[in-house]
């Protein structure tokens, strides 16, 4: 219980006197010609909550397939508490996962399919109906122990599915998509719960997801894929902040990307020649690369100031015209175009009901940011 | 507004329509014939064309109806009617269960076959009805009988050196039954085992069941439908069946299609044979037709 | 599909012309009982077109006898069957005097026949059979040390029987037929229905009864030709039939028919005419062209029973007419019986007699 908690505050993957729990070494997938997961190596530590992040190919759910044991990998090696996993059936893991369809015995109550695991390990009756009844109350699902699956809705049925895999306290519990089937804002009071779940049990959990927003909330660390291989891992802030490629930066929350040239480079900060801007791009950070080199700057919206006109103080400022405002209720969007004809968006929080004075679409504005708000990558 | 009345008038029609279809098919083919065959269950011999009474006639004005349940109660005073049912009963039960033992790995082997492969199992299943079913029985005797090629093979072998008595033996007709009727129970199976969602059999392998464990607290209970189909496919033809136990069984084999052969063509006792007709259905429809209730039942109160 | 033509053919002609018939003839005979050419021959003389159906069971044909609306012109069921579908009115007597070669049916033949069909009325013998034993000659020499068999006493002695149990005895499945010949066996009355005669008919087929292997009606041609079974109890020409069968193959199965010299069943099938028969004046003409010598001759010939027609008797191949099997010797003849058709009663206590003896029940 204390190491899950830990785990949110500390960071165990600093630290080098830690083993990591869950060892992925160099695994490959092929299905025929077709590579599914490509040369992955990934350490996942006690009491974490890791989210493989990717769309839909990505081959997050064949890595998490292999955890389980259902998928063999056909070169690498997989360690769970440094033990090889390589020919131990499903069956033999000290794993559990809960399915993206969720896999609830139609032809059983919630009770009986809870308690299946536990009467697989031959545990005796009267201790199965205390842990079930246990687990009934820790998803909330007190009551309801006589229905059959087809009887619950969608949310129950989510937590039946969980409170099943969590039931034998396995080492590590596998959730592919988790909360995919439910509605936008059960979805965000089953992520807390989860949480909550994780933290009071300490088990170590991988999320597979598509959601981005729900890899952010939920993960300790995360782990972004495309294509077979992981691009990036870090906390939800380090992937945010610090995308190391344009993919991640695209892929995680909204970003404007302007390609350029390192034209000069110094202790403390760089510039960056970008034809997508017309202008020299000032970064208040020293990078590594060499002149001339080929780079994007990567900018969050949220990060760029838009007025009718900026202070000179603003270090990165540029002339646009405002082609749309959209209205999201918390914030607003605005998709202006540069001279250059690159379109950029920006987004300011509305902090007013409403403003006579707000920027419209056609008006001639300035946007800028500071030299601290980019990030420049290379790949 | 107008239009939008005839099309749920052309809605509720369509409906019915659709709902008529079996029905009249039921009526034709089912209803019809069965009260045929109780007018002539309640019916007299006489030797006349047709060989039985009217059950009614219209003498001066009166309709006189005379219903003769002698019939029914003649199939109660000669034990060899309830030994016939019985007979057929068991024979149909035996059978029904080796269908099940032989067909329901091969439903299930199909079921998990790569999808490019199933169609042509599927066909390979289905294969046999493309030629005569009464040819196949054939088939069986000229492999069964004394100097077939069974006995043959066995004692070209060395394995045996007087030829076996199969033919004309209850074995037989198991094996004609089970042989016919294999297909009835693999197809329903099929379908079920096919619908089966793979995630549940690897959701109980990573809950810790072996692959035995999985097949009995999650394919087999899942199965239940496939299984009663294809048992139901099965065991009502086989109740009644009378051609595999006329071309394979030996004399000793007692079944109630043999018995009602008898009544029909040998006494030629249409109304005795109607009787029988009659209460192997009721044998046959009633206890099906609890089967359907209580499942139904346990349908909406699960 | 033909019978619908022909009935729809008949509509329309009986519509045209009043009083003649159209030239459509329907018949329903036993399969393989025919010669090849009896058929295209009589259609050719006459132009009338013949519809030629086949059954294999009296009681089928007697079922959609009594059914009714068969459009059927001449039905060729045997004499005991016969008898009794016509107390139910179901065929029309033979007008007589239409058939110029009547005169060639043995008179001795058809005395025998009046007994079951009073005066000749209902129908004409098509031809004639005996129910008798047919062996293996070798299995049976094996066994019983004699590679003939003259007497019943083959089936019906249990000593004899049992050991024919190991190359396989048949009877036909027919209860009528066997019990005659077990009451005839026992020197009672082969067509006696009372009580105690079939009783005492049951207790000697009880006594050998362990050593049957099966019962059925046509199954032992095959079995007989093929070695499968050495005796049988069965109709003259399917034994023959499968003497030749056994011949044809080659295998050194040798089979022999044999009239037991207790006696033995003679049977006769018999040409009707229905009496919702549509042609019937073309029936008679049909009848009246196999009543001719060289017809009934070459039927025989073909199909191994003897006809009913004395003039054909000289023109008879020699291999037919001289097989004993076949044309009884007249000593044989004083012999046989015939069947009669049973009351209701009598059927119904011996198929329940019958189907105790086969299963036990």
């Amino acid at each position: 219980m204390t190491e899950a908690i830990a785990a949110r505050g500390a960071r165990p993957w600093e630290d080098p006197a830690v083993a990591p729990f869950l060892q992925i070494r160099n695994v490959t997938k092929r299905f025929g010609s077709y590579t599914a997961v490509n040369d992955v190596s990934l350490d996942i530590y006690r009491g974490e909550l890791f989210c493989l992040l990717g769309g839909s190919g990505c081959g997050k759910s064949t890595l998490l397939r292999m955890l389980a044991g259902f998928e063999t990998p056909t070169s690498g090696q997989i360690l769970i508490d440094g033990e090889d996993m390589s020919g131990v059936p499903p069956y033999l893991r000290d794993t559990n996962m809960m399915f993206q369809s969720y896999a609830l015995f139609p032809h059983m109550s919630v009770e009986k399919n809870i308690a299946y695991g536990l009467k697989r390990d031959g545990v005796k009756r009267a201790e199965v109906a205390t842990r079930v009844t246990e687990m009934l109350s820790l998803v909330q699902l007190d009551g309801l122990a006589a229905r059959k699956p087809h009887q619950l809705s969608g949310g129950q049925r989510q937590r039946v599915a969980l409170a099943r895999a969590l039931i034998r306290k396995p080492k590590l519990l596998m959730l592919d998509e988790p909360l995919g089937a439910l509605d936008k804002k059960l979805r965000e009071e089953t992520q807390r719960e989860l949480i909550k779940i994780q933290e009071t049990l300490g088990v170590t959990f991988v999320v597979v997801t598509h959601d981005q927003e729900e890899a952010m909330t939920l993960s300790t660390r995360l782990g972004v894929m495309t294509a077979g291989e992981i691009m990036q891992v870090g906390t939800p802030h380090d992937v945010y902040e610090y995308p190391q490629s344009r993919f991640v930066a695209d892929f995680i929350g909204s970003v404007n990307l302007f390609e350029g040239r390192i034209a000069g480079d110094f202790e403390d900060h760089a510039t960056i020649h970008s034809p997508d801007t017309g202008s020299e791009i000032l970064v208040s950070h020293g990078i590594s690369g060499v002149k001339g080199q080929p780079v994007a700057v990567a900018l969050r919206p949220e990060k760029i100031a838009i007025e009718r006109r900026l202070p000179e103080t603003v270090a990165n400022r540029l002339r646009a015209r405002v082609e749309d405002v959209s209205y999201m209720g918390n914030l607003s969007v605005f998709h202006v175009t540069l001279p250059t004809g690159k379109p950029v968006k920006v987004s300011q929080t509305n902090r007013l009901r409403s403003d006579d004075d707000a920027i419209r679409a056609g008006e001639e504005v300035e946007i800028g940011w500071d030299g601290a708000a980019s990030v420049v990558v290379t790949a | 507004m107008r239009l939008r009345a005839l099309a749920g008038w052309l809605r509720i029609e369509g409906r019915a329509a659709v709902v008529a279809v079996p029905l009249v098919w039921l009526g034709l083919f089912f209803l019809l014939p069965f009260v045929v065959l109780a007018k002539i269950a309640v019916s007299e011999s006489v030797i006349a064309r047709p060989p039985y009474l009217p059950i009614w006639d219209w003498a001066e004005g009166v309709l006189n109806i005379s219903l003769n349940f002698g019939n029914f109660q003649f199939l109660t005073e000669d034990p060899l009617y309830l030994l016939a049912y019985l007979g057929s009963l068991k024979m149909a039960a035996v059978s029904t269960v080796i269908a099940l033992l032989i067909g329901y790995p091969m439903a299930y082997v199909i079921a998990r076959a790569p999808s490019n492969r199933r169609n042509i199992l599927l066909m390979l299943v289905v294969l046999p009805f493309w030629t005569s079913f009464l040819l196949r029985v054939y088939a069986w005797i000229g492999i069964l009988k004394g100097n077939g090629l069974l006995n043959g093979l066995l004692m070209a072998t060395g394995i045996i050196h007087e030829p076996l008595v199969i033919l004309q033996t209850d074995f037989a007709v198991y094996l004609g039954i089970v042989y016919s009727y294999l297909p009835f129970m693999i197809l329903p199976l099929y379908s079920t085992l096919v619908k089966l969602d793979e995630a549940l059999l690897e959701a109980s392998a990573d809950l810790g069941a072996r692959p035995f464990v999985t097949f009995v607290t999650v394919t087999l209970p899942l199965s239940v439908p496939g299984i009663i189909a294809g048992a139901l496919l099965v065991f009502i033809p086989a109740v009644g069946e009378f051609v595999i136990p006329a071309l394979l069984g030996g004399p000793k084999t007692l079944m109630i299609g043999s018995v009602l052969w008898n009544e029909f063509f040998s006494n030629r006792d249409w109304p005795v044979a109607s009787a029988v007709a009659i209460v192997m259905l009721v044998v046959l429809v009633l206890p099906i037709g609890l089967l359907q209730r209580t499942q139904s039942e346990k349908e909406e109160n699960a | 599909m033909r019978k619908m033509i022909a009935a729809g053919l008949a509509a329309l002609a009986s519509a045209g012309m009043a009083g003649a018939e159209e030239p459509v003839l329907n018949i329903y005979n036993w399969s393989d009982y025919i010669a090849p050419d009896t058929i295209p021959g009589f259609e050719k003389e006459t132009g009338i077109k013949v519809n030629y159906d086949v059954f294999d069971s009296n009681e089928v044909v007697e079922a959609k006898m009594l059914t009714g609306s068969t459009n059927y012109d001449i039905v060729v069921p045997s004499l005991e069957f016969m008898a009794r579908q016509a107390q139910a009115g179901v065929f029309q007597p033979i007008d007589k005097a239409a058939l110029a070669n009547y005169g060639n049916l043995d008179p001795k033949l058809m005395a025998i026949a009046a007994t079951n069909d009073e005066g000749n009325t209902y129908g004409v013998p098509y031809m004639m059979y005996t129910i008798g034993i047919g062996y293996n000659r070798d299995k049976v020499a094996e066994r019983l040390g004699s590679d003939t068999i003259d007497s019943w006493s083959a089936l019906f002695d249990p000593e004899q029987a049992a050991k024919l149990q190991g190359c396989g005895i048949a009877l036909l499945d027919s209860p009528s037929e066997i019990t005659a010949a077990a009451l005839n066996y026992l020197g009672l009355d082969p067509t006696s229905e009372k009580t105690e005669d079939l009783e005492a008919a049951m207790a000697l087929l009880a006594k050998v009864r362990p050593y049957v292997r099966y019962f059925h009606s046509s199954q032992y041609i095959n079995d007989l030709a093929n070695g499968d079974i050495c005796l049988t109890v069965g109709y003259s020409g399917d034994i023959l039939q499968a003497r030749n069968r056994a011949t044809e193959a080659g295998q050194g199965v040798r089979v022999a028919y044999a009239i037991p010299k207790e006696g033995a069943q003679v049977g006769f099938d018999m040409l009707a005419i229905p009496s919702d028969a549509p042609h019937p004046e073309n029936a008679l003409k049909f009848i009246d062209y196999f009543l001719r010598p060289e017809v009934a001759a070459a039927v025989s010939d073909h199909v191994f029973y003897a006809n009913v027609n004395a003039r054909a008797t000289p023109l008879v191949a020699a291999e037919v007419r001289e097989d004993p099997g076949i044309y009884p010797a007249p000593e044989v003849m004083d012999k046989l019986y015939t069947a009669r058709p049973h009351k209701q009663r009598y059927d119904r206590a011996l198929t329940r007699a019958w189907t105790t003896l086969k299963t036990g029940q």
